[in-house]
């Protein structure tokens, strides 16, 4: 990695119109319109291509993990779901499976079901979401309209079944808090039918658009090697080729009766990351379906005890941007003693920042999003850089020689 | 894989033009509403005449919302105790049910209003609860 | 100058008439591409919105001009003033009411490529006062994209004045009697919409202001009054630039002489210059709503490559048929 402070004189030297501040560098960040969440991306420029990015997080930090030890273990579903709002399920299912994991109870069949339902809808919600974003930040707003207009039918749907459309609290320790009606089971078919279809159509038109596709094939490209260096988690991993998907490895819920269909693409870039996602989208819609067909009859709840044994669990899950891992550690009372977040983003991130070397600033939105940033989630375990970097030992090396570096500048 | 469809500009223009014919799916809130769906959880709802006291509400409200205020007293047993009753503060409030799961005599329900912005902060503190049920 | 001549330049055919046609250009784009997109586009202020662009240019007149420290004050004054008189002054040569113009002059086409070239520049001058981080990028896209879409557009713009033998706008016009131009060199005419895309910035050639990229482009630094000016000329550079389109290639207000009443004529030629305006207007709103953005360095390619050479083919045949 070369110094950013020779880059920065080059910079000067050689910039002709481009005449930047004394650094030499580009801040992206905290606030841009590209960014939904705030976070700081400095780009260190070589007239218009990027040679280095440092990124600086922290700027959601919310101390959720600490807000935890004060609540009891119900209450803080309710606060774990409103780390993210795009894959608020998934934070709420792994944290009350890792509590339920601590217990001696067995969750009914049915509330298994009911949660991969409704777990597979908001991956169709989050993909969409994501791919309308991209549209938008690619300069397509018609796409970003068009794919976020049929996004309400999952939302109305998801209101239907649980009653709100974003953070739906649906699960509850020992189960889920509402049971599925025929006629709600009806509607989930007619619309996934519909998404179906929709993403067919999305899917043909990202591939063949070409002002799209110069901006997206070959862009932000990662190599296997390169995957297996930085490991990333979710889409940005399967898209290059490597099948690792936590619901197929790992089963939960009830994904050991209904499986996914792991899907992989091998570009490893931005192109083939709107073609994995979508390809996601059409599988997840079969997977309602089977579930559909499935579910068992019986309770969807049981009750659970206010303490909760004493113990540590693990538990992770496939959220619609990777692996999402929750730690839970009960001392046997009321309330958690330790609740610890490590969500996709986290593990995203330094990828990303690889991936936006060699490319130029009108890049960076479409490649930064490739990696479907939720710095919401990943801002939780916002530790100082350096600290965090000595736990970490997978990607360890280049992470602290940024934050070395970052120290020493400021 | 499927077979790549041929690269061309502007594969966007048929659903253009067909969307242009169809209605716009915008609805212009306030003259025009959303209908909510049946589990829609808006606002907190108290039947005083179900309530008991008992403050299970009050202990499992994530967001503090529920109060328990001394309305009375009454014998239980050799002793006098309060008599609590539930006050709201629905500013707080984040809609989750909880309470509504909770409640043992269902007492609490949440219905369907959403419009809930007002003026003042304390117009949404509700005091319902109070009234000591037949 | 006799005073008729003055109230036409003000008023009609002139600049006030042209200044509320940029409004409403504005208002047919955003409705059209709102509808393209499933939504409704402006609705509350006037009727089915009409007045929302006015709204607008009124909004950002009223709010607080902020200007950066290192900007330079003077340019940032005086330019906007400027880069609004370029295609003001512009459109008093495109005939309107008839075969004439409100201002004449045998070479008015030269003059019209002196205008474009004009605008580029004074939005460059802009974006280079303001002296910001995201201008200083966006006037280098700026100036690349220029330089790329300047000579299909000028060859494109030359080729009707081969066919018609003359390099004033009034006489391109009146030699279209027999069959506009659009027929006759179909390619100049889609070089010539491809290029007022990227003059105009707007997608897919909306690089120099992405805004999801460089926040706002060299427009960034710029709010207030100065900002509701520079929005105001963008608009009525679309309108010049469909309305030389109308001119050069569509017969601009010619068409069919329906009754001897030269007023009532005026009207009727307006009528047909507007009706083309349109059509011309909406093909672009089309295009724009239907693509994404490129990268600058791809604009560069498409035009110099595929544009350039296109284009002096097309001059070429029209040497030839002429």
């Amino acid at each position: 990695m070369s110094e950013p402070e020779g880059n920065s004189k080059q910079s000067e030297a050689g910039a002709g119109l481009m005449q930047y501040s004394a650094e030499g560098m580009m801040p992206f960040g905290p606030v841009h319109p590209s960014l939904k969440e705030p976070e700081y991306f400095k780009l260190y420029l070589e007239g218009e291509k990027i040679v280095q990015v440092v990124p600086r997080i922290g700027y959601v930090h919310r101390g959720i993990e600490r807000a935890a030890q004060e609540r009891t273990w119900v209450k803080n579903i309710y606060l774990f779901e409103r780390i993210c709002g795009i894959c608020s399920f998934h934070h709420s299912l792994s944290y009350t499976e890792g509590v339920e994991a601590l217990a001696p109870f067995e969750i009914p069949r049915r509330a298994q079901y009911l949660r991969e339902l409704v777990a597979e809808f908001e991956r169709i919600h989050s993909h969409l979401l994501w791919l309308g974003l991209l549209g938008h930040w690619a300069g397509f707003d018609t796409l970003f309209m068009w794919i976020w207009k049929d996004r309400e039918h999952i939302l109305d749907l998801e209101e239907a079944i649980s009653g709100n459309r974003v953070n739906k609290s649906y699960t509850t320790l020992g189960g889920v808090r509402n049971d599925l009606p025929d006629n709600l089971a009806e509607k989930s078919r007619t619309e996934v039918n519909y998404l179906e279809k929709r993403a067919e159509y999305y899917k043909s038109l990202v591939q063949s658009e070409e002002t799209l596709s110069v901006r997206t094939k070959g862009r932000g490209r990662i190599s296997q090697e390169t995957a297996r260096k930085l490991c990333p988690v979710g889409p940005l991993l399967r898209c290059t080729g490597i099948a690792r998907d936590i619901r197929d490895e790992d089963p939960y819920a009830a994904y050991g009766d209904v499986p996914p269909q792991v899907q992989t693409e091998n570009d490893g870039d931005i192109a083939s990351l709107m073609t994995l996602r979508l390809n996601e989208v059409t599988d997840s819609c079969r997977m309602v379906k089977e579930t559909l067909e499935k579910m068992p009859s019986g309770p969807f709840r049981v009750n659970f005890p206010r303490s909760v044994p004493a113990g540590e669990s693990t538990f992770h899950v496939e959220a619609p941007r990777g692996e999402l891992f929750y730690f839970v550690k009960s001392a046997g009372g009321s309330v958690p003693e330790r609740v610890k977040v490590r969500t996709s983003t986290m593990a995203n991130i330094l990828t990303a920042t690889e991936m936006l070397k060699g490319h130029t600033l009108a890049d960076v939105p479409v490649v930064l999003t490739g990696m479907d940033p939720c710095f919401g989630c990943m801002d939780r375990v916002a530790v100082v850089d350096v600290d965090k970097s000595r736990e970490w030992t997978i990607g360890g090396e280049e992470l602290r020689r940024y934050g070395i570096e970052y120290y020493r500048r400021k | 894989m499927t077979k790549m469809p041929r690269k061309k500009v502007g594969g966007a223009l048929g659903e253009m033009f067909r969307t242009v014919l169809e209605r716009p799916v915008t609805v212009q809130y306030p003259f025009g509403k959303v209908a909510v769906t049946e589990r829609f959880r808006g606002k907190l709802d108290i039947d005083p005449v179900k309530c008991t006291g008992c403050s299970i509400c009050e202990i499992v409200c994530p967001a503090g919302v529920i109060t328990m205020v001394p309305v009375g007293k009454k014998v239980v047993g050799s002793r006098e105790v309060d008599i609590k009753r539930p006050t709201f503060d629905l500013y707080t409030c984040i809609s989750c049910g909880q309470c509504v799961d909770d409640c043992k005599f269902g007492a609490l329900a949440l219905n369907h209003d959403f419009e809930l912005a007002v003026f003042k902060k304390e117009s949404l503190k509700m005091t319902k609860g109070l009234k000591i049920g037949k | 100058m006799d005073p008729i001549q003055v109230v036409e330049l003000l008023l009609f055919p002139g600049l006030t008439f042209f200044v509320w046609l940029a409004f409403l250009f504005e208002w047919l784009e955003r409705k059209t591409a709102a509808r393209m997109q499933g939504r409704r586009g402006p609705v509350v202020t006037g009727p089915f919105g009409l007045l929302q662009p006015v709204a607008d240019f009124f909004k950002l007149a009223a709010k607080e001009e902020i200007v950066p420290a290192e900007a330079d004050t003077f340019v940032l004054t005086w330019g906007p003033a400027l880069y609004f008189a370029a295609p003001a002054i512009g459109i008093a040569f495109i005939p309107v009411i008839g075969y004439q113009s409100v201002l004449y002059n045998p070479l008015d086409l030269l003059f019209m490529l002196f205008v474009l070239s004009f605008s580029t520049l004074m939005a460059t001058l802009l974006g280079y006062a303001a002296a910001g981080r995201y201008s200083t990028i966006a006037i280098g896209r700026l100036v690349v994209q220029y330089t790329s879409y300047e000579v299909p557009l000028l060859i494109a713009m030359v080729t009707p004045a081969v066919l018609a033998g003359s390099l004033s706008i009034e006489g391109i016009v009146a030699a279209q009697g027999s069959v506009w131009y659009i027929l006759l060199a179909p390619v100049a005419f889609a070089i010539f919409v491809i290029a007022t895309l990227a003059e105009l910035e707007k997608p897919p050639f909306d690089i120099p202001t992405a805004s999801t990229e460089i926040v706002g482009g060299w427009m960034t630094e710029f709010s207030g009054n100065a900002l509701a000016y520079i929005k105001l000329t963008k608009n009525l550079s679309y309108v010049f630039l469909s309305a030389l389109a109308v001119s050069l290639f569509l017969g601009g207000a010619g068409g069919p002489v329906l009754t001897a009443n030269a007023d009532l004529q005026a009207l009727a030629y307006t009528c047909y210059f507007l009706i083309k305006l349109f059509a011309v207007g909406f093909l672009i709103f089309a295009i724009r709503t239907a693509l994404a953005r490129v990268r600058i360095d791809q604009a560069a390619r498409l035009f110099w490559t595929v544009m350039a050479p296109l284009s002096i083919l097309q001059l070429a045949l029209a040497v030839l048929i002429r």
